[in-house]
């Protein structure tokens, strides 16, 4: 490096090798951060990753659920994976018969169901529509089937082989278990055509429902709830923590005394009387909540306010005749923007806990809304044989609450000065 | 005797004879700031009452409709309206329910047997109280330690391992954790049981005389009962005590880390002094006053977690009492619960006063 | 002469920060002689708070002691354990800091944080013993005996900083050092602490090493001064010559700014420019950007020390020999 010979006097050379680190763009700033931060930053990264994750699934859930969170989509009570048990036609592998209706052969053919199973019944039923059917379409065909029951399905299966009958109806996880003795026969498709064999890869509710896509779903009501709630409280607890703070005096001491009382008595009660009284609806749930979380940032934001009220270079700003105003937007706003950023992130977080913790006690929202809380209410019923019912909402309400919490941990560490090392 | 005021009695005499020790023992300017706190607790709860009382009434709906649905006749509702005061002046109102709670009389359940409210509260309080205090303890206990032990290894990776059990575990809804215990230990394992505080059989043969379940067996001497009855209690008291601990361990951290960078810390590192002795003896008691504070704070969150933690495990309390009142619509029972919840935490409240009195020298001065 | 009591060698201390490393003491080297009070002075950020808890090797991360020896009681200090220097802070070293208010433990009475340190130290005496000592320690400075059990926020600033000493002393320490000791007191107070310190040294032979930015305190106290600039030692000198025939331009400076009542002028001399910031500091002499005899060679190479007069040296080229000692031109800015 050449070095001048001509140096301004006085300038502290320094400064000009200093200023080239301010001309590193934003998004080196940011993976320079990463080496000086460690592993919050990697808290808060990830976490901001989670969260516009969330934020994108609740803004268009219907991208990414395969299916409408109300409709009735399988059986009930199907675990993560497992197909439905479906009445299926078992039949040999060279007959040529794949549906009820091929079994029109033009004259009886017999059919073997097991004893107390709805097997009989299901095809019934779907030679039925089948003759329907075809009378329907001008086809001269007929299914004529001759029902004989077996004690066993072993009985049924060896009475295909030994020819008494041409096939067999059964439960399709019945026949797998036996299939691999009997080589020679398949199991050829469901009885009822277009009956849903799909397995669903967080299983079925109780009402048949699609677990996956009511999480899905889920995520929309949790997100506007713990949103709305925050902003509402922001927007009430902050004009007038800065209020208090600012004026001081009667008025001051009077809404704290009343924010501190609102702070000190449980959230979960106060908003279970509220949607008690007001009734089930989103929007209930919104205000109750809200009302919560005014306190804690009427606090901060006080609190701050008071302290840059008194400190010196507000004196010193005063004392050279600055107004109000200018004292708020130049001095108060900046020391306050970061702590309220912080509260904000956290309180989307609880309001999210509490939300579900409201509907869990069945208050706050209609029974119909896709929800959490309400998934978690019902699945306690069955808690020991239908286990996904109660582990995925919970796993879902667990990582939203743990994506904003985190980030608000790591923005606290990161904007808090005497926390970091120096 | 009213059960209410025998549970009152249960807590209060203990506190009260530690509290005239205090003031015995204590210095005059302690002596004050008791007598002061003490009477700083009338206002707060005045105050609590008073916004349990407008925040029942401001709202809409009317609680003599919900109450007997749409069966009741107008003149029916008329007459429950009069008993219930409803019809007077607000501020008629306002004055007769100052008066009830002073007397506690709570009024009658507007279902079932309608029984005395404050009777029903009387058999619940202690069942709530038994979940509190023993999941406090827990909380207190694992906070502290992996509060403090994040603290000193600051930056290593049990620092974060303890910041991440603190942030998973407060994230986890409580009831969730509640029923995965549930399942596991309960169901699974079968190593407790998963609802109510005692066994049905054996809580027939218990004597209930305080309604707390621990104290009444020992008095009697019923030991299968006691088992019973701790047993029960292990899950309700672990669910409630793990995700309060997340808090405990969250704050403890944090007010260790600031006053290791007290400069008395390093005043006292400069003497040579051991560094676990600096740790415990300087750090820990200095953190240990913002954090006891913030313990009086976390009544809220410990009232909360109650209600849900009664509601998952089927436990008698306070908490599930208000939900199954709620539930049916019972408006004298939900009204009066709220306000003893109000006075609950008051209590609290000036209970963690005194003792941040007693810890740290500068307040009472 | 003899050997000195605490000797200093090419020191480096550094600490990572967000926007690079820097380097708070840049290869300083000092010595400490038995029994003299030593001030070390220079403006905020020079360096000489970071040298004097290196001593202590108290450096926390991020900042770390990254070379050099310090040696002690014949041993160098950057090969002991971490235990062993337990063993020496507040025994044979110790510190007594800048604000007595913050440095006391507010839980624990004055009393006891002197019994503590001295049962830290001697296991072996009973806690009677050692509140005997305490109490004859206290009242040796002035500390009512009366008052010892009370708590550190119902004593006055000047009395604090007393029991500060009491402590720095009450396992006869060898060296004491003491980082800005009067810049949170008064005028007047801070005139008995400098007394005080000069009958403790004359009475227990202390060695003091003062740390401060004021150059007042040093030339009542000190026997020796030793000026720091940017992290690296300037001018170290005997006190008398060091006032009588300042050598350095930062320390002449120094003194040029303080006020007088004597001055004549109506304006108050300023050196122009500020002090470098330590992560990316000028090259060579960190002065040379202010010094009003700068040269060419004070770009290109540090100076090393030379000898100025019998008990003084200063780094400057001014008293070296160089080839290239042209005045460096100035372009009036």
């Amino acid at each position: 490096m050449a070095l001048d010979t001509k140096v301004p006097m006085g300038e502290p050379e320094a400064m000009r090798w200093a200023s080239e680190l301010e001309d590193v763009g934003f998004v080196r700033r940011i993976l320079m951060a990463r080496k000086w931060y460690h592993a919050d930053w990697w808290f808060v990264t990830i976490s901001a990753v989670m969260v516009v994750g969330f934020i994108v699934l609740a803004l268009v859930p219907q991208v990414f659920a395969s299916f409408s969170p109300q409709e009735q989509v399988g059986p009930r009570y199907l675990a993560p994976g497992e197909s439905p048990d479906v009445e299926a036609l078992i039949a040999p592998v060279d007959s040529g018969f794949s549906t009820v209706g091929d079994l029109a052969v033009g004259e009886r053919i017999s059919v073997a169901v097991v004893m107390g199973e709805p097997s009989s019944e299901a095809v019934r039923d779907e030679s039925d529509r089948v003759n329907a059917a075809f009378k329907e379409q001008g086809i001269d065909a007929q299914v004529s089937l001759r029902i004989e029951r077996y004690e066993t399905l072993d009985a049924a299966l060896t009475g295909i082989l030994d020819g008494d009958v041409a096939v067999a109806i059964s439960s399709s996880k019945a026949f797998e278990e036996l299939a691999e003795n009997y080589p020679t026969l398949n199991d050829v498709g469901p009885v009822a055509p277009g009956v849903n064999t799909r397995s669903f890869p967080l299983g079925t509710n109780q009402l048949g429902q699609d677990v996956l896509s009511r999480l899905i779903w889920g995520t929309r009501i949790a997100l506007i709830i713990g949103f709305s709630s925050s902003l509402v409280s922001l927007f009430i607890g902050v004009p007038l923590g800065l209020f208090a703070g600012f004026t001081g005096g009667k008025i001051d001491r009077a809404l704290t005394v009343l924010m501190d009382s609102l702070y000190a008595f449980p959230g979960l009660i106060l908003a279970i009387a509220i949607t008690a009284v007001l009734g089930p609806s989103i929007f209930n749930v919104i205000v109750a909540i809200a009302v919560l979380y005014i306190p804690t940032y009427f606090r901060i934001v006080r609190g701050q306010t008071l302290s840059v009220k008194e400190s010196l270079y507000v004196e010193a700003a005063r004392s050279l005749g600055a107004k109000a105003r200018v004292i708020l937007s130049r001095y108060v706003y900046p020391n306050v923007i970061p702590s309220v950023a912080i509260i904000f992130s956290v309180n989307v977080a609880d309001a999210i806990l509490t939300g579900a913790g409201l509907s869990f006690l069945g208050l706050g929202l209609p029974p119909t809304t896709p929800d959490w809380g309400i998934d978690l209410a019902r699945g306690q019923e069955t808690i020991q044989t239908a286990w996904w019912l109660i582990t995925f909402p919970g796993v879902a309400v667990m990582l939203v609450v743990l994506a904003f919490t985190m980030m608000g941990e790591g923005l606290m560490e990161i904007f808090n000065p005497k926390l970091r090392e120096r | 005797m009213h059960p209410l005021l025998l549970t009152f009695l249960i807590i209060g005499v203990p506190a009260g004879i530690g509290l005239v020790y205090i003031f015995v023992r204590g210095t005059s300017s302690m002596r004050r700031y008791i007598v002061t706190r003490i009477a700083l607790t009338l206002p707060m709860v005045l105050i609590l009452a008073t916004l349990v009382f407008f925040v029942l009434r401001i709202l809409p709906g009317d609680p003599v409709t919900s109450a007997l649905g749409p069966k009741g006749s107008p003149e029916v509702k008329e007459q429950l309206r009069e008993n219930l005061g409803l019809s007077d002046p607000i501020l008629i109102q306002y004055g007769r329910f100052l008066g009830n709670i002073v007397t506690f009389d709570f009024g009658e359940s507007l279902v079932g047997a309608h029984r005395p409210v404050s009777d029903e509260l009387g058999e619940r309080l202690p069942a709530t109280i038994e979940l509190i205090l023993p999941a406090t303890v827990l909380a207190l206990l694992i906070g502290i330690l992996f509060g403090t032990w994040a603290a000193a290894r600051r930056k290593r990776a049990s620092d974060y391992g303890f910041r991440l059990y603190s942030v998973v575990i407060y994230a986890m809804p409580i009831f969730w954790l509640g029923l995965l215990l549930q399942l596991l230990f309960g169901k699974v394992l079968g190593w407790a049981p998963i609802a109510g505080r005692i066994d049905a059989i054996v809580g027939t043969t218990l004597d209930r005389t305080t309604n707390f379940i621990v104290i009444d067996s020992i008095i009697s001497g019923n030991w299968t009962a006691l088992g019973s009855a701790l047993h029960h209690m292990i899950l309700p008291t672990l669910t409630l005590g793990l995700v309060l601990s997340g808090v405990f361990v969250r704050l403890t951290r944090i007010n260790v880390i600031e006053t290791l960078q007290e400069d008395y810390v390093t005043a006292a590192n400069a003497r040579g002094i051991r560094k676990h002795a600096v740790t415990y003896r300087y750090a820990l008691k200095n953190a240990m006053i913002p954090v006891i504070t913030l313990i009086g704070l976390q009544v809220a969150i410990l009232l909360a977690g109650a209600v849900l933690t009664e509601t998952v495990f089927s436990w008698p309390g306070m908490g599930r009492y208000l939900v199954e009142r709620i539930s049916s619509r019972d408006f004298t029972a939900v009204q009066s619960t709220i306000t003893m919840f109000a006075i609950f935490v008051a209590m609290i409240s000036l209970a963690v006063d005194i003792i941040y009195s007693l810890l740290d020298p500068r307040v009472r001065y | 002469m003899t050997e000195p009591v605490f000797s200093i060698r090419n020191l480096f201390v550094e600490y990572a920060t967000r926007d690079g490393d820097v380097v708070a003491v840049d290869d300083v080297s000092l010595d400490i002689r038995k029994g003299e009070i030593l001030g070390l002075v220079g403006e905020s950020g020079c360096g000489k708070t970071t040298l004097g808890k290196a001593m202590l090797r108290m450096i926390q991360p991020p900042g770390r002691i990254s070379g050099g020896e310090m040696w002690f009681g014949g041993r160098d200090l950057m090969t002991l354990t971490e235990r062993e220097m337990q063993t020496l802070r507040g025994r044979r070293l110790s510190m007594v800091f800048q604000d007595p208010m913050t440095s006391l433990n507010p839980l624990e009475k004055i009393v006891d944080h002197i019994v503590e340190t001295v049962m830290t130290h001697e296991p072996g005496v009973t806690e009677a013993a050692a509140r005997d000592r305490a109490k004859d320690l206290a009242t040796r400075l002035g500390i009512l005996e009366n008052r010892i059990d009370d708590y550190p926020h119902q004593f006055s600033g000047g009395m604090r900083q007393r029991v500060m000493i009491a402590l720095a002393l009450a396992l006869n320490a060898d060296v004491v050092i003491a980082d800005e000791p009067t810049t949170a007191l008064d005028v007047i107070v801070e005139a008995q602490f400098l007394d005080l310190l000069r009958e403790l040294r004359d009475e227990f032979n202390l060695t003091i090493v003062i740390i401060t930015h004021n150059i007042g305190v040093v030339a009542e106290v000190a026997d020796r001064v030793a000026v720091m600039y940017a992290g690296r030692m300037a001018e170290v000198g005997e006190v008398g010559e060091f006032f009588g025939d300042t050598r350095h331009p930062y320390s002449q400076g120094l003194l040029k700014s303080v006020p007088n009542i004597d001055m004549a002028e109506q304006h108050l001399y300023t050196m122009t420019g500020s002090p470098p910031s330590l992560l990316r500091p000028p090259p060579a002499c960190r002065f040379h950007p202010r010094c009003p005899h700068a040269m060419v060679c004070c770009t290109t190479e540090q100076p090393r020390f030379a000898e100025v007069g019998s008990d003084h040296s200063a780094a400057c080229w001014l008293y070296l020999e160089h080839p290239n000692k042209h005045p460096l031109e100035r372009v009036d800015a």
